[in-house]
């Protein structure tokens, strides 16, 4: 529990939920946090720019440097009980954390954020009103520009880029922003919670064996390669390539090569698809972030890809609709499909084995498949999630004349907290994705891209289309 | 389950390996790794003839690259009934 990046977002989620938590004893242990404000070119000032969450008096930059100590020294802890190489952990966090900050600013320039409503405020007469999601497409360009044109500093910078780390930290901060939304709307959250369950149904059971029949029968894969494919490009992504390969026992050089393709089509999906969808369906919000959830492959690319889509489409419907909804539920919605994924790929990992031992190689009584098999594939950091999310809710429930103690404590955790995991994580996906890993990979990439676009887009969007349509975010 | 022999299972890109103190094993694949082993069992006569030994192999995630680590930390783990 203490040497593994999955724990270790666990830890590092639940160290400021507490602290936040604290608010309800009347400690404030998150206001020193830093947000970003948005500023105007040519009028730039750091009180601007910067803002201090909740520490009167702070100036925005001690502020910020607080919050680079803070974080250090949890990562670095995290880095070292993790066996990481501290020194290069160290100074490769160090830049990246710079990196991610210059750039949240520059996104926040208002000509490129703020929304046509906001134009007078800051005195714009043009603007590409393209809200915060701005940031998070600047921080995924610069990011990829690094990982494929400087290629010696991104090798440099990758023992700290870790953006499942990052973004699994980002979901437990997420699981209170969930808790603080369940009290205002808990049958919403409810709902969505229990449509999640369509996108589990739709990975395993129905998208899991066409992308199999099609690897074994047209494209001619061997078992191994064929499962862990459609294991990879099914479920969810990397983590369920590995689960698979290690329950089939495949040699360790499959889940390696699939999961490369996994990581960057990944990417492709995480630039395309919000614009995509946000164009295409911009008054189905919902449907979006489940469709996104169940066609995005790891958990980094469809948390940044939701939060993308999110901003793109409350943006638009902002101005072309006329309604204001509130931010989060379609990163919600986006997530909690992912997570239902998520939960259930240890047990599918262990019938996948089960069948494998027994059937496909045929060896009863000689190899054993253990039951703990589920419990060490579970992905821990869905219980500090949990936790969060349970937490909040049993406050509001249980305790409601808490709730705007308990509510204020919170919002620096699940708002610049989270979002600045979130810039993490987009300048990380960024940095460690090559595209030129893909050479050599020619009939695994066109299968990968077949099956992903002509299979499981069109069959994910249906049957996000089927159990959410018409569900419509809160309006702000 | 109580494991006679706990190992250390990794792949070296052409063959599964087994490595337990001053002991390495290789095979292909699993079954004649394993095949590999008991064999290499009986010769050594660690344990008494024809008895049954069960083998615990631990994969050693190391043999992974650093970069996937990110995404799981466990690939598998082996218990195996060998007939010497």
């Amino acid at each position: 529990m203490a040497t593994t990046e999955d724990w270790w977002a666990v830890w590092l989620g639940l160290i400021m939920f507490f602290a936040g938590l604290a608010s309800i004893w009347g400690w404030n242990l998150v206001g020193w946090m830093t947000k970003t404000g948005t500023w105007v070119w040519g009028d730039f000032a750091w009180s601007k720019a910067l803002k201090v969450s909740s520490y009167q008096g702070w100036h925005p930059l001690l502020s910020l440097l607080v919050t680079y100590l803070v974080f250090t020294a949890l990562t670095c802890l995290g880095a070292a009980a993790m066996k990481l190489d501290l020194k290069r952990f160290f100074l490769g966090w160090t830049f990246l954390f710079m990196l991610t900050w210059v750039v949240w600013i520059i996104g926040h320039e208002a000509h490129f954020k703020a929304s046509v409503n906001q134009f007078d405020q800051y005195g714009l007469s043009w603007g590409l009103s393209l809200g915060g999601g701005f940031s998070y497409m600047l921080a995924l360009a610069v990011g990829l520009i690094i990982g494929n044109f400087f290629k010696g500093f991104a090798e440099f910078l990758k023992e700290a880029a870790k953006p499942e780390w990052f973004i699994k930290t980002a979901i437990v901060y997420l699981g209170i922003k969930i808790g603080l939304m369940s009290i205002e709307a808990a049958g919403f959250t409810f709902e969505l919670a229990i449509t999640g369950i369509a996108a589990t149904f739709v990975a395993y059971l129905l998208v899991w064996p066409i992308v199999y029949a099609l690897s074994r029968r047209v494209f001619r894969l061997s078992r191994e390669a064929a499962a862990v494919l459609s294991s990879g490009i099914s479920i969810c992504g990397v983590s369920a390539a590995i689960a698979t390969a290690g329950a089939i026992r495949a040699r360790p050089v499959v889940p390696v090569m699939v999961s490369m393709l996994i990581v960057i089509f990944a990417m492709i999906e995480l630039v395309v698809l919000p614009g995509f969808y946000t164009a295409v369906a911009p008054n189905q919000p919902i449907v979006n972030g489940a469709a996104m959830g169940m066609t995005v492959k790891t958990d980094g690319a469809d948390a940044a890809a939701g939060a993308i889509l999110d901003e793109l489409m409350r943006a638009n419907a902002e101005v072309n609709l006329g309604v204001v909804w509130q931010e989060g539920w379609i990163l919600t919605s986006s997530i909690i499909t992912k997570i239902w994924i998520d939960m259930f790929i240890g047990v599918w990992a262990f019938l996948l084995a089960l069948v494998w031992v027994y059937k496909v190689e045929r060896q009863p009584g000689q190899s054993k498949v253990g039951v703990m098999e589920i419990w060490h594939r579970f992905p821990k950091f869905v219980l500090g999630y949990l936790v969060a999310w349970f937490v909040y809710m049993a406050i509001a429930t249980l305790g409601p004349d808490l709730n705007e103690a308990a509510t204020s404590g919170a919002e620096a955790v699940e708002g610049p907290m989270r979002k600045m995991m979130f810039m993490l994580t987009f300048v990380s996906i960024g940095v460690i994705t090559d595209f030129s890993k893909l050479r050599g990979m020619g009939k695994l990439a066109l299968l990968y891209a077949i099956a992903l676009f002509a299979i499981i887009a069109p069959l994910a969007y249906g049957v996000a289309w089927i159990f959410h349509h018409g569900m419509m975010p809160p309006t702000a | 389950m109580k494991a006679d022999l706990e190992v250390r299972l990794i792949h070296d890109g052409r063959h599964w390996v087994i490595c337990y103190r001053t002991l390495q094993v290789r095979g292909q694949t699993l079954p004649e790794l394993d095949q590999n082993l008991a064999k290499c069992l009986r010769e050594r006569g660690d344990f008494p003839a024809a008895s049954q030994v069960t083998v615990f192999m631990g994969f050693d995630f190391e043999t992974l690259p650093t970069w996937l680590r990110q995404y799981a930390y466990h690939y598998f783990n082996r218990y195996v009934l060998l007939r010497l």
